[in-house]
């Protein structure tokens, strides 16, 4: 199979089955006149996606705001704390447990602290999204910023380089592959943050995420809408990964492994 | 710091009763005593984790023996050819040939010059602006010798740098290294694995036993320079190889 077949079927299979799910659930949606207050069908879904899209890009906005800033956040405080991190091994030691114990405690167990103590309803949704997303940040570059080749580390060392000389010339771009990985994780999760704080803070914030839609369509019964929120914040997620995907390909496609096609 | 002279011969590099264990306890090197003569090819040869790569780093000054004293004479003008070439992937093949005249803080129009002319000199003149990983292992090593002429060393230690490479490219590679030192007289520290191609280079061949590592045994090369295919095929170098041959059998090297 040459190369252009094979990107082809990497778009149409996954774009394949999609089609045939979505034809599935329609069909079974029509055959069994599944009530839409129950299952909406995907039709019904996309024909409130277009009578709500005042309401829902609004949300829309809120949310993907929040989601952005988060991970700006995350992005650099996760960066400056890998930086602290390989300066000594003392310090990643007395540091690491707390980063881990950020990343295991459960978001919605501290965000109605978070939302109490911040009065204002987007920088504490804001906080809640950068806790869920910043440890994936501090792992990641903390590796790669310590995955440095012994024999450049030897040669930056035989000139004497300096210690910042080493660490912007040699750790900075080795780490690179490891700092976007950790990006295309910390993007989707700092949506998934977002959206469970908004969660959280409930149909009482003034914040008016997709969240808040959920919720609201959710009490109102108003399920094909609950349904267009929930797909605008997948396809929101899909497309925070590929922007992350992107940014990394265009950086690393000249030089790494990862981004060179076999 | 003391300059030494370019008449008559000086010493590069002194190791006195120098002994290393590594962190972990291994006993590396065992009393090791080495004079090495300025623009000598020497060459250590030895099983593999006989502690030729950490003398070599013990010469370059990259590990502090725990016991003895090391003297070198040109401790800026020292270079290191390290077993893979070790290019930063990410820049090109200039960029990494300038990298120790960038570390060293020289300016920008020395430094484009000295880089060209490296770069010539290992005939990768048409390569500068490529990745490291669009060359072959051959030129990824000549690329990674470049970078250790640029700032011109007085010893250059080289550390299996050829032990990777197609014996047709190894024997090419030798033969323009020989080449580059008689040219340029830089003292040269070279360690191999391979029987014939320490013939081939050197002035003088040091056996080293297994570790920890001592110097078991010496066999001197005389043979004048030029060397060529020439010499490679002569009865002689068959000698040479042989006697070098028995020498590792009786350290218990080969």
């Amino acid at each position: 199979m040459s190369a252009g077949t094979n990107r082809w079927s990497l778009v149409l299979a996954p774009l394949g089955v999609g089609v045939v799910v979505i034809l599935f659930w329609q069909g079974l949606v029509t055959v069994f006149d599944v009530p839409s207050y129950l299952v909406p069908g995907p039709w019904l879904v996309a024909k409130t996606l277009v009578a709500d899209w005042s309401l829902l890009s609004a949300s829309l906005l809120v949310t993907l705001s929040i989601a952005l800033l988060a991970l700006l956040a995350a992005v650099v405080l996760g960066v400056a704390t890998a930086f602290v991190f390989v300066q000594s091994r003392a310090v990643e030691m007395s540091l690491l447990p707390y980063a881990v114990l950020l990343q295991v405690t459960p978001i919605v167990a501290i965000a109605p602290l978070i939302i109490i103590w911040v009065r204002d309803p987007l920088p504490a949704l804001v906080i809640c999204a950068t806790i869920v997303a910043l440890f994936p940040m501090i792992a990641n570059t903390t590796l790669g910023l310590r995955s440095v080749d012994r024999g450049l580390l030897d040669l930056f060392r035989m000139n004497r380089a300096s210690r910042w000389q080493t660490l912007f010339r040699l750790r900075v771009p080795s780490a690179l592959p490891y700092f976007f990985a950790g990006l295309k994780v910390s993007s989707g999760l700092s949506l998934i943050g977002a959206v469970v704080a908004e969660f959280v803070a409930g149909t009482g914030g003034t914040a008016s995420g997709l969240a808040y839609q959920i919720l609201q369509a959710g009490l109102q019964l108003n399920i094909p809408r609950l349904f267009a929120a929930l797909v605008l914040i997948t396809a929101t997620g899909v497309a925070l990964f590929a922007a992350a995907s992107l940014l990394a390909w265009l950086t690393l496609r000249r030089w790494h492994e990862s981004t060179i096609a076999a | 710091m003391h300059k030494v002279t370019d008449d008559g011969p000086a010493t590069a590099l002194e190791l006195s009763q120098v002994s290393h264990v590594h962190a972990n306890g291994v006993r590396a090197l065992d009393t090791v005593d080495l004079l090495v003569r300025r623009a000598e090819f020497l060459t250590f040869i030895g099983p593999s984790g006989c502690g030729k790569s950490t003398l070599l780093r013990i010469a370059a000054g990259l590990v502090a023996p725990s016991q003895g004293a090391v003297r070198r004479a040109d401790e800026d003008a020292t270079a290191f050819v390290f077993q893979s070439a070790t290019l930063m992937p990410w820049a090109r093949v200039a960029k990494n040939v300038a990298l120790p005249l960038e570390l060293a803080g020289a300016p920008a129009t020395d430094r484009e010059a000295r880089v060209a002319e490296a770069l010539a000199r290992v005939g990768l003149s048409d390569f500068a602006q490529a990745l490291p990983r669009e060359l072959s292992g051959g030129m990824q090593m000549r690329a990674s010798i470049a970078r250790a002429l640029v700032i011109a060393p007085r010893l250059l230690l080289m550390d299996e740098p050829f032990g990777a490479l197609d014996e047709i490219t190894r024997g090419r590679l030798d033969r323009e290294l020989l080449d580059l030192w008689q040219e340029r007289r830089f003292t040269t520290l070279f360690v191999t694995h391979s029987l014939v191609e320490a013939v081939f280079v050197s002035s003088r061949v040091l056996v080293m036993s297994p570790r920890p590592g001592r110097i078991a045994a010496e066999l001197v090369i005389d043979e004048p320079h030029p060397r060529d295919d020439g010499f490679r095929l002569s009865a002689r170098f068959a000698a040479l190889c042989g006697q070098l041959q028995s020498l590792m059998l009786r350290a218990g090297a080969a």
